[in-house]
């Protein structure tokens, strides 16, 4: 179940203004300070995605994906197994909402999918990344760390 | 992407570090900056009746429960409930508290570059409630202010003029 619930109108118009954020951010105060924001709104805003996906539960994660893409006419496909959630997103929203504004597109538009995911992972034994074709054409996948490398001790993993 | 849903729990994210640098006065001057491809011309050469046609939309898109009236030369947009802070306080990252602060911040100066008077009774920065007042005519705006400081908290009552 999701901890946001967002059913009814959408203002679109908010990612032209994430899109000049993430410029004033990166221009001002430089591309870590817009990473460790953006991995901080993972972290902290989803923290309910992560609590349950370092419980080894994917469900709000996947219903995350899946609902607020829909409600933005997002043309993707999502392909889940037990260790990968492939995520492939064939136009993202988000550009082709600041295209029809004839905004150009942040350079750092793509670092938001990569660090918020990322925050969404951290502590949990999953690990994300993103591939980026490019044209609004983005990979987002979730994969299980191998089971060896997730928060085992130290002096174990030194035997 | 972060979705337009969830923009608003960014935006809060974005301020509390920026109120850390102290540096979201700069920041809102940006955005109004920013803003101004979406609602400048409007403003600027229909007035009030493009203030209204404007926040008409922004009520449906952003589901503000917000009464917006027009009445002889005076435009007042009544939140009863704003979805903007609802939405900062209902998460788990914490709201930041000077959430409310971005709205007068970024909509002052492009009030007053279209040559519109504003009033903004905050009521408080953890209510989601606000009340704002537009006028065309500076005289008129004057004695609103005058009016309304009566009985309004000083820090939370301001003016673009």
């Amino acid at each position: 179940m999701l901890r946001y619930q967002e059913n009814n109108e959408l203002h679109r118009d908010f990612h032209g203004t994430t899109n000049t954020t993430l410029n004033y951010i990166a221009e001002h105060y430089g591309i870590d300070t817009l990473k460790m924001i953006l991995r901080k709104t993972g972290h902290d805003v989803y923290k309910s995605i992560r609590e349950k996906l370092a419980k080894g539960d994917a469900s709000e994660l996947i219903e995350h994906l899946n609902w607020f893409f829909y409600r933005e006419n997002g043309k993707y496909q999502l392909t889940v197994d037990e260790n990968e959630i492939r995520f492939e997103v064939l136009e993202c929203p988000a550009h082709k909402h600041l295209k029809s504004l004839g905004m150009d597109i942040s350079p750092y538009s793509c670092l938001q999918t990569e660090e918020v995911n990322a925050g969404m992972c951290e502590g949990t034994p999953w690990e994300s990344s993103v591939e980026v074709p490019g044209g609004g054409h983005c990979i987002q996948i979730f994969r299980k760390k191998v089971e060896n490398d997730f928060q085992r001790p130290l002096c174990k993993i030194l035997q | 992407m972060i979705s337009s849903d969830h923009f608003v729990r960014f935006y809060n994210e974005v301020f509390k570090f920026l109120d850390e640098k102290q540096g979201l006065e700069a920041y809102y001057s940006h955005i109004s900056s920013h803003q101004e491809f979406h609602c400048l011309k409007e403003f600027s050469e229909r007035g009030l009746q493009g203030v209204y046609d404007y926040y008409v939309k922004i009520r449906k898109e952003e589901n503000c429960d917000m009464d917006i009236v027009l009445n002889d030369g005076e435009l007042l947009l009544q939140m009863n409930c704003c979805p903007s802070l609802s939405k900062a306080m209902d998460n788990d990252a914490g709201m930041c508290e000077k959430y409310c602060l971005h709205c007068p911040g970024w909509t002052a100066p492009l009030y007053k570059k279209a040559g519109l008077y504003q009033i903004y009774d905050l009521v408080g920065l953890e209510v989601p409630q606000c009340s704002e007042w537009i006028f065309e005519d500076r005289e008129m705006a004057q004695r609103k202010y005058e009016e309304l400081s009566r009985n309004r908290q000083e820090s939370l009552l301001l003016k673009n003029f």
